[in-house]
């Protein structure tokens, strides 16, 4: 059959992987192979030439360490410039019906409400890709100890699984395969294309790096106005603000990571979300999970789709 | 860069070129949320992703500014001027990254509270090759990859978003009239007439957008309408919005579907769950 072990690649089992420090990759011996695969991926994957390998994961419990930029943005905030944590994005919302924010402290202290500002949570952003990066990590040692040629379908997610407030559980996973001609490569690709995604890839000339992640985030305490106070209506500039700055932060890390070995990324997962806090705050997040590209051929044939219309109702 | 000497598709050539370390140079990265299906369909027309571009607008209203019988016009343009600027600045986005237009967008309408919205746009930025002359306007359309693809293919091209929004308000009943009311059969006309006038304004509005772009018409129109009754507030909110698009020089291109008959029955003639 057509199951790989870890000798049948030559490369043996691995004596000392990079995940070394607690998290020994499954090193059972295989009678067979396991897959998450569906009918469907499975065959697809064969038709490209590749077998699966065996069912492989990643996974990491963090602590998302986010309230220190939500302190030193609070106080940073206020004083209208940042006394922040390097030198990401903060910018100050006073109240629409312009109180004062000191007049508003000495008379009747109404003020406060009124007054808005947003603080990039580099903190956050940083806990969250570090989360996702170890998931990755040990996924891609499994799949090396495997011998494998690379991994197709990763779900890469979080979540709170175990621990209390404030941890999350990351996961990678998805199923190694092999090609059976190749000496193994230095490192395997990775990519969170389903199988029939990834055998159009290949037909299209492109090849699956890696997997590459994107987080941003912005702390926002919301002035008057971004709380929806109808007595100052109009266009608000604090919600977009936030948002167009997390975007661009997960966008261009992503960017970055995917640069260092292809020249694309496809196949996006991403997920705006507002995470509430303290108050009437909250942190916009952005997360943005893709598969870095290379291309190695351009000479893919023309893939041009008939169209079809089908008769049954 | 890559290698690049050309070689045939296929798992051979593809792990081969993995063996080669890759060498980062002053590529530029391409960045695209498009699944490996929509990139075969858009490269298949000719356009390559270029980046992910993003746009937000939000906006809030005093939702008692609306009396009977007359527009919310605060309360209407708080809601265009939230799209709009969610269109601005995807459009400013695609600009300053001379791109020819955005695709497989996902738009959303937030509704925060109940005189909050926010719209947020999301999509891929692509280049065509050499397909749209017109580089200083590019384009942005609700339009997903497959449909893009299908109205390039049969001679069209989109031009821009069109939105049409238009609130209305209508008399509230006072007490007695919904208590006689309530034991008759009778139309509420206010009401209906509301809801005419308000998608009446919002197709007007529309239309007026896709006239400024040149477009010949509109498609994939997306409504959403929304009846606000209170004690305070008596309205019907008309969001309409669709992809102009223009008709190419060469005019309507047939795509001659092929008709297929499936030999598998409906759901529920073979087994009667499913």
């Amino acid at each position: 059959m057509v199951g790989q072990t870890p000798d049948a690649t030559g490369t043996g089992p691995a004596t000392a992987g990079p995940g070394d420090l607690v998290f020994h990759p499954d090193t059972r011996q295989r009678s067979t192979w396991t897959s998450d695969l569906s009918v469907a991926e499975a065959a697809a994957v064969r038709r490209v030439g590749l077998v699966p390998a065996g069912f492989v994961m990643g996974t990491a419990v963090m602590q998302l360490a986010a309230a220190g930029g939500q302190l030193y943005g609070q106080w940073g905030g206020m004083m209208g410039g940042s006394l922040g944590r390097g030198n990401g994005y903060s910018e100050s919302y006073p109240c629409a019906h312009t109180y004062g924010y000191s007049t508003g402290v000495g008379l009747g202290g109404a003020a406060s409400e009124h007054y808005g500002f947003s603080v990039e949570d580099s903190v956050l952003a940083a806990s969250l890709t570090d989360g996702y990066r170890l998931a990755i990590e040990r996924l891609h040692d499994e799949a090396t100890q495997l011998g494998a040629h690379g991994v197709v379908g990763v779900d890469l997610f979080f979540e709170n699984l175990v621990g209390s407030q404030g941890t999350a559980t990351f996961f990678a996973r998805g199923t190694a395969v092999t090609h059976p001609a190749t000496a193994p490569l230095p490192s395997p690709f990775m990519t969170n294309a389903s199988g029939q995604h990834f055998e159009r890839l290949i037909a299209l000339g492109y090849v699956p790096t890696g997997l590459a992640v994107g987080v941003g985030a912005v702390y926002v305490q919301p002035n008057c106005q971004a709380r929806g106070d109808f007595t100052v209506g109009g266009a608000i500039r604090q919600i977009p603000a936030a948002i167009t700055v997390a975007r661009s932060r997960a966008r261009s890390s992503l960017a970055a990571m995917a640069h260092r070995s292809g020249e694309g990324v496809v196949h996006t997962d991403w997920t705006d979300r507002k995470v509430n806090r303290y108050g009437e705050s909250w942190d916009q997040l952005a997360i943005a999970l893709g598969t870095a590209v290379r291309r190695y051929s351009t000479e893919a044939e023309p893939l041009t789709p008939r169209p079809v219309l089908p008769l049954r109702p | 860069m890559s290698p690049s000497t050309p070689s045939t598709p296929g798992i051979g050539t593809a792990l081969a070129a993995l063996h080669e370390p890759f060498v980062p140079a002053d590529q530029h990265t391409f960045v695209s949320d498009l699944t490996v299906g929509e990139l075969v369909l858009l490269e298949e027309i000719g356009f390559r992703p270029v980046d992910i571009v993003s746009g937000a607008g939000s906006a809030s209203w005093n939702p008692q500014f609306t009396t009977a019988g007359t527009e919310g016009t605060m309360w209407g343009r708080a809601i265009a001027a939230a799209i709009d600027n969610a269109r601005s600045g995807i459009l400013e986005e695609l600009r300053t990254r001379h791109a020819d237009g955005v695709v497989a967008m996902r738009l959303e309408l937030e509704r925060e509270r109940a005189n909050l919205l926010t719209c947020t746009m999301l999509g891929t930025a692509v280049h065509g090759t050499g397909r749209r002359p017109d580089a200083a306007h590019p384009f942005a359309t609700t339009l997903s990859a497959r449909d893009f693809h299908l109205l390039v293919r049969a001679g069209y091209h989109p031009v821009g978003i069109a939105i049409g929004v238009s609130v209305v308000g209508f008399a509230a009943r006072s007490a007695s009239q919904s208590l006689g009311l309530a034991r008759d059969n009778v139309e509420l006309t206010d009401q209906t007439t509301a809801l005419y006038s308000s998608r009446e304004k919002a197709m007007e509005m529309m239309e007026r957008e896709a006239a400024e772009l040149h477009a010949d018409g509109v498609v994939e129109v997306q409504l959403q309408e929304r009846p606000v009754n209170s004690l305070l507030t008596h309205a019907v909110e008309f969001v309409a919005v669709g992809t102009a698009v223009c008709r190419g020089s060469e005019g309507h291109k047939d795509l001659a579907p092929e008709f297929q008959l499936t030999l598998d029955d409906p759901p529920g003639v073979t087994f009667s769950d499913r």
